[in-house]
């Protein structure tokens, strides 16, 4: 199914709002919904058929924001948003919103940690919704139609909505660590027991370091507080993009990045960032420079114009763009800054 | 019976294999009785803030400030009368604002913006019966009834329809037995009428291949149904087993049995996966199950309409060659008397020109009754 322009980007700002006001209340969100007259999403001239197709595709574009691996915050928020989108709909009699069975469990879980933090207003809606049967129970989120031909679009999860993934720490927990200190207190005791003098072990029997338990936990705890500096920074980045702090916190970034990488990049940039003046007489056939890295704000600069190459401005506004969308993207991949090409 | 939940075994394309039965046990124990309830939407009716405190574990007070804060006139315009066909001016909203610069193309260019019939078809078709109850109550719908959706493709290869094959979406019950599919497949195949008749026109019999040649089978999963209401129904499946069974091809046992004896929610199928009809010996059709859900109260209710067609792919049909107006109703091959080979003909065209005022047959030619595969629409 071809999606509906421009909504993706309508609910990530909605949802990204609601998540910089770092609350999960339903007042905050219905105050950002109003300024933005989101229930507006559906107007505009059509016909039935083509009203009941866009409305389905809209809760779905909704509906997968509902799940992991999305954070807390941004599931409280497609919560609220298809209260407002499914109660919105001019479509008679109502599309509903589609749940599949294996995502119940998800959403029963999601609903107890909400009552055990005492969010009364999230509970409150789920259950207006469930009351007004606003949803289909179907065996699989989405109709398979065995479209192989189509390109089918890999799963883009927006970096930023996400919860920073927890692999390390799911995979040292505490009780883990707590097994492996019992564990290794019992290898020393045993150790001790064979050795000849009792109190400790025999120096041939040393073969591992002993506080190995005590450094994985603080290496755990490192990790842990980077991800942490690195997502806070990240936010920054994104809310301030005309502060100086900003080139101070790319630099960070950059830093996280591959020294490898980013000399690979700057290789690449100037190789192919000289563009030879042809001859006046083939001049209106002049080769446009066209910056290969910044996807979608490609648009944005002149395309194939008839200016000289050379031509310094687009370089100074794409150059935000550029940064911001490679910020957005590639966390901890290195920024290019487009230079003004030296001919 | 450990409850199936359904998956994919190839992401985004087909779940695994599961017994459709255990859907609706497999929901109907996670739910409770209002949302499984098929009742008609009843007025508005506010519920009681005792019964939110019960339920979420808060105080009265509580629940009556969510019922104020939570409720859906804060997300609504509170202003005057909006028209929803006027896009805002200055809408924040990109997606409004792509959508009106389409509208306002699309006011430049066409002249009269109404719906084609084709999309009063698809439209009606998809709508008609939408929340439609029966008059007799035992021609209700039972809660926690499954409903699938399955995609029948067209046998008719036209060069057009090489990327994206044409096909019908039909609604079924998982209730209802295989055979009450295999009898609302409509196909052009089932009306053709077998034979030669250039010498004897008005005697085209009246039998047509649905009735002369009955067999018919499913196959799913590695098992044929096949169709053995009729004594003439033969087991056309035999010859496939037999032929798996001859050499070690890699095929587990393949098994036949009756399509009269399965229900929908007997049978163990992948959703997204195609499958096979089969039908008059030859023509084959694929099935591919495209969603199964829980019966909705804002479904169509009534038992007896199922299978439902939903959807159907606009065949146009071919016209006569003569006369350009009317459906071709026959074709003629090797015909002296036609431009080309072979030609279609509407009955009164056709008569015009091979015979005579006394009926008798002009020129060389051989002709056959012809069914145009439009003619369900």
């Amino acid at each position: 199914m071809s999606a509906v322009p421009g909504l993706k980007e309508d609910c990530e700002e909605l949802l990204g709002a609601f998540q910089q006001a770092d609350t999960v209340r339903f007042e905050r969100f219905a105050e950002l919904w109003r300024e933005r007259r989101f229930h507006t999403i559906f107007y505009g001239r059509m016909r039935a058929l083509e009203r009941n197709k866009i409305t389905k595709k809209t809760l779905d574009v909704a509906q997968q924001y509902f799940f992991p691996p999305y954070s807390f915050q941004i599931r409280v928020g497609a919560l609220y948003l298809l209260y407002g989108l499914y109660n919105a709909q001019l479509c008679q009699p109502k599309q509903k919103i589609r749940i599949a069975l294996k995502h119940w469990p998800e959403i029963q879980k999601f609903q107890l940690d909400l009552l055990d933090a005492q969010h009364y207003d999230a509970v409150y809606i789920f259950r207006r919704l469930r009351l007004a049967r606003a949803f289909h129970f179907t065996a699989m989120p989405k109709l398979l139609t065995y479209r192989t031909k189509k390109k089918i679009e890999k799963n883009y999860f927006k970096e930023e909505f996400k919860d920073p993934s927890n692999r390390v720490n799911s995979l040292i927990t505490n009780d883990v660590l707590e097994e492996l200190m019992n564990i290794h207190d019992h290898y020393q005791k045993m150790k001790c027991v064979i050795s000849a003098d009792k109190s400790q072990p025999d120096k041939a029997l040393s073969l591992i370091k002993d506080d190995f338990v005590v450094n994985l936990k603080d290496i755990t705890l490192e990790h842990q507080e980077w991800q942490q500096n690195r997502m806070k920074l990240l936010q920054n980045a994104k809310v301030a993009p005309e502060t100086e702090d900003k080139k101070k916190e790319e630099t960070l970034l950059k830093s996280e990045g591959s020294e490898r990488a980013n000399a690979l990049a700057r290789i690449k940039y100037k190789s192919y960032s000289a563009v030879v003046e042809v001859s006046r007489s083939r001049r209106h056939r002049q080769v446009q420079l066209e910056s290969s890295e910044s996807g979608p704000s490609c648009g944005k600069s002149p395309g194939r114009s008839k200016k000289a190459s050379r031509t310094p401005q687009p370089a100074r506004r794409s150059e935000m763009q550029v940064a911001e969308e490679t910020v957005t993207r590639h966390i901890g991949m290195p920024v290019i800054i487009e230079e003004d090409s030296e001919e | 019976m450990a409850a199936v939940v359904p998956d994919y075994e190839l992401a985004e394309l087909y779940t695994r294999a599961f017994r459709v039965g255990t859907l609706g046990p497999g929901w109907q124990r996670l739910l409770g009785p209002p949302d499984l309830s098929l009742a008609a939407e009843a007025e508005k009716e506010e519920e009681e803030d005792a019964a939110v405190a019960a339920a979420l574990g808060c105080a009265p007070g509580t629940a009556a400030e969510l019922r104020a804060v939570c409720s859906i006139d804060m997300l609504m315009s509170c202003e005057k009368e909006e028209d929803p066909d006027v896009i805002p001016e200055d809408s924040s909203l990109l997606t409004l604002r792509i959508r009106k610069k389409a509208l306002e193309r699309r006011e430049e260019t066409i002249i009269v913006d109404r719906a084609c019939r084709q999309e009063t078809l698809t439209y009606e078709m998809e709508s008609h019966a939408t929340g439609k109850r029966p008059d007799n109550p035992t021609d209700l719908i039972e809660e926690g009834e499954l409903l699938l959706t399955l995609n029948v493709f067209y046998p008719v290869i036209f060069q057009k329809h090489k990327d994206h094959k044409p096909y019908q979406t039909v609604l079924v019950l998982g209730s209802q037995k295989l055979t009450e599919l295999r009898d609302s497949i409509s196909c052009v195949s089932d009306l053709q009428i077998g034979g030669e008749f250039s010498s004897q026109p008005d005697q085209a019999p009246e039998h047509i291949s649905k009735d002369l040649y009955k067999s018919a089978f499913f196959y799913f999963e590695g098992i044929f149904y096949n169709d053995k209401r009729y004594p003439e129904c033969r087991d056309l499946s035999r010859t496939i087993i037999e032929w798996s069974e001859s050499h070690d091809r890699g095929y587990e046992n393949l098994q036949s049995v009756k399509m009269e004896d399965y229900s929908f929610n007997d049978l163990s199928l992948k959703i997204g996966f195609p499958y096979l009809y089969c039908h008059q010996g030859n023509c084959e059709h694929i099935i591919i199950i495209t969603d199964i859900r829980l019966i909705h109260h804002d479904d169509c209710l009534d038992r007896n309409l199922y299978p439902l067609l939903v959807k159907k792919h606009w065949l146009c049909t071919r016209k006569c060659f003569v006369c350009k107006m009317y459906t071709a109703r026959w074709v003629t091959n090797r015909d002296s008397l036609a431009p080309e080979d072979p030609c279609f003909f509407c009955d009164v065209c056709f008569r015009m020109l091979h015979y005579d005022a006394e009926g008798n047959k002009l020129g060389e030619f051989l002709a056959y009754p012809y069914v145009d595969p439009g003619i369900f629409n």
